[in-house]
């Protein structure tokens, strides 16, 4: 297990201060990057192996190299700052910890790609991080870091800090552009237009998550080598009924089970019931699961439809939790974030949220086993976007895994987990 | 969850922006390569200033923007934190997502309930608090949590909801 | 790109063809013969994959895909009809279905709703839902036209994207989001909107339904007769459905070089005047000083007498835009043969020194080729008001990256899609034409004035224009009638010539061009060639004598009978006590005038100072052709019989002809058809009879010889009169209310009261609101209007419409000087609202 890198300063105070943060060796990578090609600055991205943090885990070398070369072209950088998955919050602790880290990521990854244009679309409830924001990007511009001729180097890059206005779909990267663009946060076409071709502004874009360019700024300081003798690290957020939630620092790989003993195991008393191992929009895993590792391959493999890394939310739940009330929870959910636009998303977690609540409310049939199975049946792979593809997973892992909870409260009006706890 | 804004847009209502609202949204304008990106801060704009979206505010926006009222209206109808009807001095944002559920915020919604008297959604008399939930506030080591305005904070217990609405009460009450 | 192949192969059902690169699966698929079930898709717009309902099914592809997004690559193999494919289908019906209110029986969509059939053809068959349907208040009334409901919509985004892509209106919206997404107006005010007919038109449910169809037919009980719309000069094709011997609707038929399959909301719900009440039934003759009914016989043999009696050279006659092209043929053979007079016109708005008079109307450029220009000088025309489908090319041409320069006296609502918006002052149009001209040649600028324009901003669209390859000039009434139209007009010929651009001269209502073709000129004859050249023709197709040397044109009718040298003047479709430019100088021809004939479906305003009157037919109920602005020949088919008595058109020719002692004979309309193919070169339904070349003379085949080009008339600057301090300005709108309008109750809401428009800082001045019942007066009369406030008349001008019968323009207008200027005032509210209406200008 390596040494923390992510979270290495994240306790010091005055972090997110310019000298401070330089003192601590920042800006460095920034430098290194800035003394190095644009092609080599990408493949030492691609070597470290980094996958997106954002949730659907794309290598991120890769997704740089598919921007065109032609210095011609606009193109764009946009940091996906709307951190929304429910059990996520790994991005706000970085950014409010750590911001210069983010924006060193940013003037780097924009370098690689040849963006001069760079927009952080920040997540509208995270007020303290947009302070910290704002006082970093002033200090990083008055001291060259980012503007014309960031750190003496003859590359030119600005930062604009937009925020949502309160939409979880606007953290999908289509949406986050249509938002970005001042419009209603609806998911574009893919394929053909992945923002990579047609971005904002129907340019060549980059959409990349806050965690993912805070290890851009490692990799370049410390060399891919390094980083990926630390695991590599990702950040686990660590939510629910654990002793100590928080954001933890682990090598990719780590199992379940080890995750949830760093944040001090269970609740005192209680035992694990489930969990969902990457936010809310994975499958829910029960207690055969636990040691799984977390990584990438590892859960997507599992034989649990839905089960994968995501954001790397994990969100424990012990015995005294109903699994049908998460459930219903979970849909009711992506039933409000839902933007509208497509039909199965739309109108399948209305029907969810109205038959779960009235099962809830004791007014079950044991019809509506089947029933729920169906509708999440009819938006599986139906949907426009991932978001409704979210839903049926946890339909599903429940159904399969706690059956006799919806049976229980089917049958009788009640709820027997209470009951058992 | 419905926040009533389509009712009151059917309804309407009346009041404008100032000049200063006005070139706060051209200097936002400038900020990007297209100006309708400046769209959601205009909202914000006018939103802080009126104190929610009156259809003469969003006139006003979409003249500054030149873009049509029915886009500037439909696409501010589409984000949550956006705002058809008046409010409350303070908005109170309880988040009622799993980390949060898992961590009891129904006892500490039920206990705001109590205190300010007041439904989600509504706004106590004195129009000091609007009480609304919220999804995941990205806080959930600190689950339960809550947003007061601008400020984040959690893990709540009942006496800690007490301490931060008298603080607010008495900043507002020091504020007139 | 030419390394890859243009074509690819893929199966489709087993079956392997060929289409070509980029086509998606859903076309590909309908090529074949296999449909495949859609609600979002629209042919006319990019596709959106929300609907989710064409699911198909791509070896090799994990999940199912929507084949109105995905193109057909090289050995793709899809399936339509699979298990899985049908369960997709079936899911997504279900949940389309559970939150809508099934009231198949009084929707006005039942019987032609994609929904309904589909539900049949793809649907479960049963429903699974229990739960509460979501339930909206309904419906709601968007405006005079639109009826929404929100339950039986199934949010296929169809209307909104029409609004913001084809229309550029942003008309209709979606509002809330997930499922509370509704589709809707902001703040369900009425949708403003010209084409909104058309969202009616292509919503797949009944969502969406218009007011004037609410219960009135369901659609097995229609009977459909193609024809076109006579409304403006574009000429879309349009079919009527037809219940019990009435119009219930208007629908668009495709036409790809005119209309496509759209119309604007004129066309969709201005029909209703043809089933109006106050149709003329019978001839009406004067007697005793008032219009009593007569039978045709007693009207003919009158008509017939007066003629006689006349000096040929004291008769004249006024055509209008409503005759068919055949009409106007005969109308022409009449009164050049059997009367003997070339005092024929049919430009009756004209005024008198114009460049209206110079320019030969219509479109030099086909419309289809408006779409495909990537810089289009608009000058003096307000094409939303005037030739609303054109728009749609524009806006086409708009989103492929044309530009627009427009130079006009008032911003138009298109303001936002425009590149170089020129609002000058009225009258100095010339000015502003002439800097263009240098800055697009890189000339140094001479000229010292630019209607208060700055220089640069003209400068950066002439630049814009001098890099274009494909410009476009359109020229509109606002320039041609302006007092310096005559320069306007003559130095966008020469910029046309520099920069090889057609001139469109965009002139002329209804079958304007028709009646040009046909002949009803003072100068020219069928297929607007000089008369000179074309008396042999007629005279052996006729067998008569025709009359040699140049009539009066309109306005020097009007000046004849003014004098009183004419005993008779005719008019037939025409309605010049509304379209003369100058209302006084009409009606003091009328007191000179010894007979005035009106052939009309309407009580007119002429008519209603006739002395005689003969009742005639309108488009929907007649057969024949008429042309469209850009020279398009269509055929009309007769879907209802008229009211009464009334009568077609030439047929009341040939039987006054009969009265003469003359033959006019024909055996229909195809066989004046016929014979006019003979006189017109390139004559031939649906071909275009194009005025090629005539765009870029002055003089020659159907334009008038020009006076020489007249000095550029001094910026009127500002008034000298303080009485009068603002400058007036006339134009059209879209919705008014004249002898038809006024008589298509939807069409004369969507117009509302007489109104005009004021910059806020004149209102503000003269003391008026918004909505304030106003008094505009002139030296020469007074009209009551509505006051609206806008910026888009500049300070010191005030915009009034055109077409209200109730307030009519005209009055205020003294055409002795070259801009008429006015003064306005809040009326007193009077008790009962009509505050002074009917107030006209001074007799
Ligand atoms: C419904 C939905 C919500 C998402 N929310 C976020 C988010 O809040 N933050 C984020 O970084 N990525 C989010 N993503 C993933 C983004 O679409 C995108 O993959 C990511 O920003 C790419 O950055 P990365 O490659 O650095 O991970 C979301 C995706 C979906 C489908
Ligand atoms: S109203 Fe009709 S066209 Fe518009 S979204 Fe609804 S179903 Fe589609
Ligand atoms: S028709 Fe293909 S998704 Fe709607």
């Amino acid at each position: 297990m390596g040494e923390p890198v992510l979270l290495t300063y994240l306790h010091e105070p005055d972090q997110g201060e310019l000298q401070a943060y330089s003192a601590r060796g920042g800006y460095e990578g920034l430098r290194r990057a800035l003394s190095m090609s644009p092609e080599a600055v990408t493949d030492e991205v691609d070597k470290s192996g980094l996958r997106g943090r954002g949730g659907a885990g794309f290598a991120t070398g890769r997704k740089w190299k598919f921007i065109p070369k032609d210095p011609a072209v606009t193109k764009y950088v946009v940091v996906n700052a709307d951190e929304g998955e429910p059990g996520t919050f790994k991005d706000r602790t970085l950014l409010e910890g750590d911001p210069h880290r983010l924006i060193e990521g940013i003037v780097i990854a924009s370098y690689a790609v040849g963006a001069h244009l760079a927009f952080i679309y920040l997540r509208r409830e995270f007020y303290h991080a947009r302070e910290m924001l704002e006082r970093a990007l002033a200090q990083a511009a008055a001291a060259g870091m980012v503007g014309r001729n960031a750190a003496g180097s003859g590359f030119d890059l600005s930062i604009v800090l937009a925020t949502g206005a309160g939409a979880y779909i606007a953290g999908e990267e289509t949406a986050l552009l249509e938002s970005l663009e001042g419009r209603r946060a609806m998911p574009r076409l893919k394929p053909p237009y992945y923002p990579a071709v047609k971005g904002l502004y129907t340019q060549p874009t980059v959409v990349n998550n806050v965690e993912t360019l805070c290890h851009v700024a490692w990799i370049l300081a410390k060399g891919y080598e390094w980083y990926r003798q630390q695991g590599p690290p990702i950040l686990i957020s660590v939510s629910g009924h654990v002793a100590r939630p928080g954001v933890y620092e682990v090598p990719l790989g780590t199992t379940i089970r080890q995750v949830i003993d760093r944040a001090g195991g269970m609740r005192s008393g209680r035992k694990f019931k489930a969990c969902f191992p990457g936010g809310s929009s994975s499958a829910i895993l029960p207690a055969a699961y636990l040691d799984t590792p977390m990584d990438y391959d590892a859960l997507a493999k599992l034989d649990v439809y839905g089960s994968m890394l995501g954001s790397g939310a994990l969100i424990a739940m012990d015995d005294t939790t109903c699994m049908v009330e998460v459930v219903a929870r979970t849909v009711e959910f992506y039933r409000d974030e839902s933007c509208g636009k497509c039909t199965p998303c739309r109108e399948g977690t209305m029907w969810l949220g109205q038959a779960l609540h009235r099962m809830l409310g004791g007014k079950g049939r044991v019809e509506d086993l089947p029933l729920l199975e169906g509708i999440a049946r009819g938006m599986t792979g139906t949907c426009f976007c991932p978001l409704g593809e979210s839903v049926p997973p946890a339909i599903y892992s429940t159904l399969r895994f706690f059956r006799h909870e919806y049976e229980h409260h089917a049958k009788t009006g009640t709820c027997d987990v209470r009951v058992m706890a | 969850m419905t926040d009533g804004n389509a009712e009151t847009r059917e309804r309407g209502n009346a009041a404008g922006l100032s000049e200063g609202a006005k070139s706060e949204i051209r200097r936002l304008m400038a900020q990007f390569p297209q100006r309708q990106s400046a769209l959601l801060g205009a909202l914000f704009v006018a939103q802080n200033e009126v104190g929610f979206l009156t259809p003469d505010a969003l006139a006003d926006i979409a003249a500054v923007m030149g873009l049509p009222t029915s886009e500037v209206t439909s696409v501010a109808s589409f984000y949550h934190l956006l705002f058809f009807r008046p409010g409350g001095r303070h908005v109170v944002q309880v988040c009622t997502n799993l980390s949060c559920m898992l961590n009891g915020c129904g006892r500490i919604l039920d206990h705001l309930r109590r205190q300010l008297g007041v439904e989600v959604g509504e706004t106590t008399s004195d129009g000091a608090f609007t009480l609304k939930t919220a999804e995941c506030l990205a806080a959930c080591e600190s689950a339960p949590a809550m947003l007061v305005g601008t400020e984040r904070f959690g893990p709540l217990t009942p006496g800690m909801v007490d301490e931060v609405l008298s603080r607010y009460r008495r900043a507002t009450r020091s504020m007139t | 790109m030419s390394q890859f192949p243009l074509t690819v192969t893929l199966t489709i059902d087993g079956k392997a063809f060929s289409v070509p690169k980029g086509t998606t699966i859903y076309h590909a698929a309908a090529q074949a013969g296999i449909e495949i079930p859609i609600f979002c898709y629209h042919d006319r717009m990019p596709p959106l994959g929300a609907c989710r309902m064409c699911l198909v099914k791509v070896d090799k592809m994990p999940k199912l895909q929507t084949s109105c997004t995905l193109e057909a690559a090289e050995g793709m193999a899809v399936s339509t009809t699979t298990p899985d494919v049908r369960a997709g289908q079936e899911a997504i019906l279900e949940f389309l279905l559970i939150n809508h209110p099934l009231d198949c029986p009084i929707c006005d969509k039942g019987g032609e709703c994609p929904l309904q059939d589909q539900t049949y053809a793809y649907g479960p068959g049963r429903s699974r839902f229990i739960e509460a349907k979501r339930d909206f208040a309904k419906p709601v009334s968007l405006g005079r036209v639109l009826v929404l409901d929100r339950e039986r919509c199934i949010l296929c985004w169809r209307c909104v994207r029409f609004g913001e892509l084809v229309a550029g209106d942003d008309a209709l919206k979606g509002f809330e989001r997930g499922f509370h997404t509704e589709v809707n107006a902001p703040f369900t005010l009425p949708v403003e909107s010209k084409f909104i007919g058309n969202t009616i038109a292509i919503c797949p449910v009944g969502a969406l339904t218009a007011k004037t169809y609410r219960f009135a037919a369901r659609p097995w009980d229609n009977q459909t007769v193609p024809s076109v719309c006579t409304l403006c000069g574009v000429g879309c094709a349009v079919e009527f459905d037809v219940r019990g011997g009435a119009i219930t609707r208007t629908r668009a038929r495709e036409q790809p070089a005119i209309n496509d399959i759209w119309l604007c909301d004129l066309g969709f719900f201005g029909h209703n005047y043809v089933h109006h009440s106050e149709r003329l039934r019978t001839p009406l003759i004067r007697r005793d000083g008032g219009l009593v009914e007569a039978t045709w016989d007693e009207a003919l043999d009158a008509v017939a007498r007066r003629l006689r009696a006349a000096s040929p050279s004291r008769v004249a006659m006024l055509g209008g835009a409503r005759l068919t092209n055949e009409d106007a043929y005969v109308a022409g053979r009449f009164f050049r043969s059997v009367i003997g007079t070339n005092h024929l016109d049919h430009r009756t708005d004209a005024p008198p020194d114009g460049a209206s008079l110079q320019a030969p109307w219509g479109m030099a450029s086909s419309i289809a080729e408006v779409g495909d220009a990537d810089a289009i000088v608009l000058a003096g025309c307000d094409i939303t008001e005037e030739y609303p489908i054109i728009w749609l090319r524009m806006k086409r041409a708009v989103d492929r990256g044309a530009a627009i320069i427009a130079i006009t006296p008032k911003a138009l609502e298109i303001g936002r899609f425009i590149a170089h918006h020129l609002v000058h002052r009225y009258g100095s149009g010339a000015q502003v034409v002439s800097a263009l001209m240098e800055a697009a040649s890189g000339a140094s600028p001479a000229a010292a004035e630019t209607g208060g324009i700055p220089r640069e901003a003209i400068s950066a669209a002439g630049a814009r224009l001098a890099h274009a390859a494909r410009p476009l000039i359109l020229i509109g009434r606002g320039a041609l009638d302006a007092p310096d139209g005559a320069k306007i007009y003559a130095v966008l010929r020469d910029l046309a010539a520099r920069f090889h651009a057609p001139v469109n001269v965009m002139r002329g209502k209804g079958n304007a061009f028709g009646a040009h073709l046909a002949g009803l000129l003072p100068h020219a004859g069928p297929g607007g060639r000089p008369l000179g050249e074309v008396r042999h023709d007629l005279e052996s197709l006729w067998g008569a004598t025709v009359a040699d040397g140049a009539g009066l044109n309109a306005p020097g009718m009007i000046e004849a009978a003014g004098q009183g040298r004419l005993d008779v003047l005719y008019v037939a479709a025409a309605d010049p006590a509304t379209d003369v430019p100058d209302r006084a100088r009409w009606n003091e021809a009328r007191t000179r005038l010894p007979l005035l004939v009106v052939q009309d479906a309407f009580l007119t305003q002429t008519a209603q100072v006739a002395d005689i009157v003969l009742p005639a037919l309108v488009a929907p109920e007649k057969d024949g052709t008429v042309s469209n602005i850009e020279g398009r020949i269509q055929r009309l088919h007769a879907a209802v019989p008229g009211p009464g008595q009334s009568r077609g058109d030439w047929g009341i020719f040939a039987a006054l002809a009969a009265r003469m002692g003359k033959v006019i004979a024909y055996s229909g309309w195809e066989e004046i058809f016929e014979e006019m193919r003979t006189l017109i070169p390139g004559l031939a339904l649906d071909a275009r009879v194009s005025l090629n070349g005539v765009g870029d003379r002055v003089s020659g085949v159907g334009t008038e010889p020009s006076p020489a080009a007249q000095p550029l008339i001094p910026d009127p600057g500002p008034p000298d009169d303080p009485d009068y301090p603002l400058i007036l300005i006339i134009g059209d709108v879209l919705f008014d209310r004249g002898a038809m309008t006024s008589r298509s109750p939807a069409i004369a809401d969507l117009a509302g009261e007489p109104w005009a428009l004021f910059h806020p800082e004149d209102a503000s001045r003269c003391g008026i609101a918004e909505g304030d019942a106003t008094v505009v007066r002139s030296r020469r009369g007074s009209v009551a209007v509505r006051a609206k406030l806008s910026s888009a008349v500049l300070p010191g001008q005030v915009f009034l419409p055109r077409g209200y019968d109730g307030a009519p323009a005209n009055a205020l207008v003294d055409l002795s000087e070259p801009v008429t200027h006015v003064q306005a005032a809040a009326l007193a509210p009077v008790a009962g609202g009509s505050e002074g209406r009917g107030e006209e200008g001074a007799r």
